[in-house]
């Protein structure tokens, strides 16, 4: 049984599909779904993007959405679904950058659920972007160092730096 | 041997090609990779930033490598810079 979905999504050939992702982490013992869906806004560091490109490694990248789907695993006693998915490519204002579903028996479990695995894959997945400006300015964002070793355990902290895109509220 | 590494994120502004080859001796580790890197970057990248590679991570297919690690033989590599996904 295929308890996690782990999915890249190259932009040029389909989208990530938030419908999917609650119909696979849907079960008949589950009753809390949370999902969180990064779209990419209008403005950064208050200049107007206009897209994000997002650049990735793909291989490590599933193989660390399995190692974040494990540990979730573990942490949760089994009892979850997840679907992690990610957009890969040149992404315009709105299109859906990451989407991530946790289906659990309740609703605090798949909260927690749901944000560790976002936080895992924001701050160890190998992903990187770069945000297009109106002024034809492009800047890859800084982002998180994977040199000191962080596991996905340690990643549910607070950061000095800004992770900007594709949240909302900033 | 000659050790192939993939660029991403930033380091793909570095040269128009995807990747480089790097010569180590055998037994290197991780460690002599970062300084081939580094040599190279500054012999032919004119924007190189090396504050860049050293908060950047070298990885395989399926791990990131820490530099007291041997590169292994026969694997192509990969220069992490900080990650930003999300």
């Amino acid at each position: 049984m295929h308890r996690h979905h782990l999915t890249v999504v190259e932009i040029a050939e389909g989208k990530l599909d938030p419908a999917a992702a609650l119909e696979f982490v849907s079960d008949p013992g589950f009753g809390g779904i949370t999902m969180f869906v990064g779209r990419v806004r209008d403005l950064n560091h208050g200049r107007d993007v206009t897209g994000i490109s997002y650049d990735m490694f793909v291989p490590l990248a599933l193989n660390g959405f399995a190692e974040i789907a494990a540990k979730a695993e573990r942490d949760f006693d089994g009892k979850l679904k997840l679907f992690i998915g990610h957009a890969k490519g040149r992404l315009g204002i709105g299109d859906l950058a990451m989407v991530v579903a946790a289906g659990t028996p309740h609703r605090d479990e798949a909260f927690r659920a749901c944000r560790q695995v976002v936080e895992a894959v924001k701050h160890t997945s190998p992903i990187w972007k770069q945000e297009h400006y109106v002024d034809g300015d492009s800047v890859w964002s800084e982002g998180c160092s994977l040199c000191e070793g962080h596991d996905a355990a340690a990643q549910a902290h607070e950061h000095d730096h800004d992770h900007h895109a594709a949240e909302p509220g900033r | 041997m000659d050790v192939h590494v993939k660029l991403f994120g930033a380091f793909r502004d570095c040269q128009p090609e995807p990747q480089v080859v790097l010569a180590l001796a055998e037994g290197a580790l991780v460690a002599d990779l970062r300084a081939a890197l580094e040599a190279h970057g500054r012999a032919h990248w004119p924007n190189f930033n090396p504050a860049l590679l050293a908060r950047s991570a070298f990885a395989s297919d399926t791990s990131v490598l820490r530099d007291a690690q041997p590169v292994p033989a026969g694997v192509g590599m990969a220069i992490l810079p900080p990650v930003s996904g999300g």
